[in-house]
């Protein structure tokens, strides 16, 4: 370049300049382009034509404003723009299903959403303003949006106390409780039970090696895909309590040898006085003997036999104890009278309560279990196994720890072991990335990966050691959800404020009660205090609720109070002195602290206020039709004939006044009655008395036999 | 149109505001032309005069200069990003998350700034190697050299600091890996990696640390080398370029 051109630029240095310009501007341009695009303001444009066409368009756009929307809890650390999109969240009238989405108003809950956001519940990424990073997994976000099914699983994770608006919740719950599944996981709220499944170190004097066979391989038999559970090839309710271990053949015949040889406390074999034997061991009918004892103590209410009606058999009684149809086949004889005897000096933890036995029926029920609840082909399937040897015994115990069975069944003192599977207890907040899906095709996300463990653990890890569950479709859904709702602690110290801690209920007695309370097991039917089974009336406030006289009478003979239930209180023979000591307990220390005994005075009711009473009963309220006075009256309610000796005058007006009170979700009415009506009422009840004495006792018993002989009718 | 333009800005130059500003009349002659430059804080380190060839782009390919521009593109997107930062835990994450989602142009900022710091490292290394093997070390540049050098190291830490700052998986992984880095010198490593991270662990006091460094430490130490280094360049005389003697005897 000569200098005379220095300075000077060229036609086409300014051609270049002018279109590297111009293709500067165009791509500056491109980033205010895409903030004018976004979503969410796509989103938010569509919602104003979707208002135009509903009729109260002013009121749905009374609050639209074009910017983002966003609800922000700093104490929740919540920052949720989902509502930029989801518009008509709070507008009732946009919650008809017909509502296209996102504009749909929520389904009405207990938490207002403005107050709550949506990510505490319904996860995803909540400060996202595009749809798939809101609601999927994404490269920078992987807590994708909880499926709608499993949403409860999300009210879990602070909710640990059950309620009843969380049926699904509640029920996975119990599922993985019933299951046992705290034996080798670490849960979230769900406790090691001091016994998982039974002990087993005398298991060798209880069963035979062949039954242990038997068991290992096939504990409960699933027929189909949807999970129908049959014991001993009945079909029942009841959940199964050992799962299917994939166990080879050399295992089994290895287990069954260590098992068999576990006899290192053995129970000593009750014998029988010789009276008793020379009176009924030559009897024909000492098998229908035992048969009407077995009915008449009410084994019903806890265990259930087969039962062939109609040519359909199936399982009637209760899920508290184990099925005992064929159970003569299984227990050693020996065995089987030292248990009925003593349970708990076999097994500590049994449930079983310790009957008040006479010989003759001790003797009697044992022959009519040995001899009429078998089954001769149970162990058909069986290999001859013959006696243990060494090499299998050694075998067997190394399985037994490789198995993880030691985590459910203890084997001598050592007890069960703990933390055999991984800890779930944070198993809800995992991220994809943590999971092994091993070669499954399954879809990339928890709630699947936990169906598919559950359902098939090689699945996803060929060397997983899980046993083999089978549930029903809702059952695994319930589950799911409350693994899902096992997050682990909250993140933050003010997330910690807002969880709801599980109710601990603790019900410790003290004293001869605790010891009569513990022989006769009444947790396992009764709530004392929020804690026991359900099975039977809540006794927290029986004292309030009963006399005394009635309860000692009651526990020597239960009678029916609701003859259409099918379970009925055991007849434990129990003598004078233990019904009077729980009496006693129960009338001092079971009081409600609303039933309040200055209120009804009995001597101050007269029988003007009694007739009074019965007109009102029997016309204004029409009582009858629930309850049973005489011989006229409906079975929904407790029959009220004996209501003079049962109940005491203060409880009778509490519970009139408001029932729920007493006993929150109880199906009596609650009506409003005058102060005057109610001490009508009470005076009037408080004159219904059956004489006592020996008639009433009779027609009692024979009561329970007719009711138990239906209860297990056809065997 | 062009002649009104000169009388326009003929009649601003005779005023008293752009005599009090500039105090000279116009550069006409070559020494009013140098006063210009001398008189001027932004152009007075640069050279008065220019060989034409050191402006080709053969000479230098801008390399430099580039770099230059990108640390002031840097320099304004980072400010910008200061506004939407805080160099918290958790909150430094949140922030990345509102600049994606919330913030306008929130994308844009973001990844000018991260783009214009590669290409800086990538040019800063580019840039030296030119001159390492156009001989541009040799006296009398010795000096700026080593000056050099200190800016490319000034780039790389900017580099690794700015790294930890989304506080990030890949952020918190890298920053764990590079401290440890340090800790395997002898006698001073893990002294000097509790120094960097103001503990043992890449926490909430690592992200403060690496936030005070890329922010205020490592850009003014920076500048000030880059201002020495070009007043450098000056005082040394100009590029070197390739003579039409190099390579022969």
């Amino acid at each position: 370049m000569a200098p005379e051109e220095m300075g000077k630029v060229t036609y086409r240095m300014r051609l270049i300049f002018a279109a590297s310009s111009l293709l500067f501007v165009a791509v500056l341009a491109v980033s205010p382009v895409k903030d004018l695009l976004r979503e969410w303001k796509h989103y938010k444009r569509g919602y104003l034509q979707f208002a135009r066409t509903r009729p109260d368009t002013k009121r749905l756009t009374a609050d639209y404003r074009p910017d983002l929307d966003q609800i922000w809890i700093p104490e929740m650390n919540v920052v949720d723009r989902c509502a930029s999109c989801h518009q008509g969240i709070t507008q009732a009238t946009l919650a008809d299903g017909s509502v296209p989405q996102p504009y749909r108003a929520h389904p009405p809950i207990p938490h207002r959403v403005r107050e709550w956001g949506c990510t505490p519940c319904h996860r995803g990424q909540g400060v996202a303003t595009e749809v798939a990073e809101a609601h999927e997994t994404t490269l920078a976000w992987e807590q994708p949006i909880l499926p709608g099914r499993y949403v409860q699983g999300a009210c879990g994770s602070c909710h640990h106390d059950a309620r009843p608006e969380l049926p699904k919740l509640n029920r996975g719950r119990q599922l993985l409780a019933d299951h046992n599944c705290a034996g080798c996981h670490r849960l979230q709220d769900i406790e090691r039970s001091v016994m998982q499944g039974p002990d087993l170190t005398s298991v060798g004097t209880k069963v035979s090696r062949e039954w242990i066979y038997k068991w290992l391989k096939e504990p409960r038999t699933v027929v189909d895909d949807s999970g129908n559970v049959k014991v001993n090839g009945y079909e029942t309710q009841e959940s199964p309590r050992m799962p299917q271990f994939r166990l080879s053949e050399q295992e089994l015949h290895d287990l069954s040898a260590y098992l068999s040889a576990q006899r290192s406390h053995p129970v000593a074999p009750y014998k029988f006085s010789g009276a008793v034997v020379a009176k009924w061991g030559k009897r024909p009918d000492v098998t229908d003997q035992g048969e009407l004892r077995f009915r008449q103590m009410f084994c019903s209410t806890c265990h259930s036999l087969a039962v062939t009606r109609a040519g359909e058999t199936k399982l009637i009684g209760g899920e508290i104890g184990p099925e005992l149809t064929k159970v003569g086949s299984k227990v050693n004889p020996d065995w089987l009278a030292a248990w009925l005897l003593n349970p708990q000096g076999y097994l500590a933890h049994s449930k079983m309560p310790r009957y008040e036995w006479s010989e003759e029926d001790l003797f009697t029920v044992t022959r009519y279990i040995e001899t009429k609840l078998t089954d001769s082909d149970l162990l058909s399937n069986v290999p001859q196994l013959g006696a243990a040897t060494k090499e299998e015994i050694a075998h067997g115990k190394k399985t037994f720890s490789e198995k993880g069975c030691a985590s459910c069944h203890a084997v001598g003192s050592s007890g069960t072991q703990k933390d055999f599977g991984p800890d779930l207890s944070a198993l809800g907040s995992k991220n994809v990335s943590q999971l092994e899906f091993g070669k499954s095709t399954i879809p990339r996300n928890l709630s699947s990966y936990i169906q598919a463990k559950i359902t098939d653990p090689s699945s996803v890890n060929s060397a997983a050691r899980m046993p083999q569950y089978n549930f029903n479709a809702a059952d695994l859904e319930a589950i799911t959800t409350a693994l899902l709702s096992m997050t682990g602690p909250p993140a933050t110290s003010a997330l910690q404020k807002l969880t709801i801690p599980r109710g601990n209920p603790q019900f410790q007695p003290a004293g001869e009660f605790a010891r009569i309370y513990e022989r006769y097991q009444c947790a396992d039917c009764h709530k004392f205090n929020g804690y026991g089974g359900d099975l039977a009336p809540d006794l927290s406030y029986e004292g309030s609720r009963a006399q005394r006289q009635w309860i000692i009478s009651f526990l020597k003979n239960p009678q029916t109070l609701r003859p259409t239930l099918t379970f009925r209180m055991p007849q434990f023979n129990m003598s004078e002195r233990e019904a009077a000591v729980l009496a006693d307990y129960l009338s001092m220390v079971m009081q409600s602290p609303d039933v309040r005994q200055e209120a009804v005075n009995a001597k101050e009711l007269t029988p003007a206020q009694a007739a009074l009473g019965k007109q009102l009963y029997e016309v204004k309220y029409q009582c009858q039709s629930c309850h049973t006075i005489g011989s006229g009256g409906g079975y929904v309610g407790p029959n009220l004939n004996n209501a003079g000796n049962w109940l005491k005058p203060e409880w009778i007006a509490a519970w009139l006044s408001n029932p729920q009170a007493l006993v929150p979700g109880t199906i009596e009415p609650h009506r409003t009655m005058t102060d005057g009506e109610i001490k009508a009422l009470t005076a009037y009840l408080m004159t219904l008395r059956q004489s006592g004495g020996k008639a009433a006792q009779k027609q009692v018993a024979a009561h329970g036999a007719k009711a138990g002989g239906n209860g297990v009718a056809g065997q | 149109m062009a002649t009104t333009l000169q009388a326009s800005l003929d009649r601003l130059r005779a005023t008293r505001v752009w005599k009090s500003i500039f105090r000279r009349g116009p550069a006409v002659t070559n020494r009013s032309r140098s006063q210009a430059v001398f008189g001027n804080l932004f152009l007075h380190w640069l050279p008065v005069k220019v060989r034409e060839k050191a402006l080709t782009v053969r000479a230098s390919y801008y390399l430099g200069s580039i770099s230059f521009l990108l640390f002031i593109a840097l320099t304004v997107t980072g400010i910008l990003l200061m506004f939407y930062y805080h160099p918290a835990v958790p909150q430094a994450y949140r922030d990345m998350k509102d600049l994606r989602f919330v913030v306008s142009n929130g994308v844009f900022l973001r990844n000018v700034h991260r783009l214009a710091a590669h290409l800086m490292v990538l040019l800063v290394f580019w840039h030296m190697f030119h001159v390492f093997y156009r001989g541009g070390y040799k006296p009398p540049h010795e000096f700026n050299w080593v000056v050099g050098v200190i800016l490319l190291l000034l780039t790389l830490f900017l580099s690794y600091t700015g790294y930890l700052l989304p506080w990030d998986q890949l952020a918190f992984w890298a920053i764990t890996v590079g401290s440890n880095i340090i800790s395997a010198m002898p006698f001073v490593g893990s002294k000097m990696r509790f120094i960097l991270l103001g503990g043992n662990v890449v926490g909430e006091n690592a992200l403060l640390r690496f936030y005070v460094l890329h922010v205020v430490v490592l850009p003014l130490a920076a500048f000030f080398f880059i201002g020495v280094h070009f007043w450098r360049v000056q005082k040394d005389g100009g590029l070197t370029v390739r003579s039409k003697n190099d390579g022969k005897k």
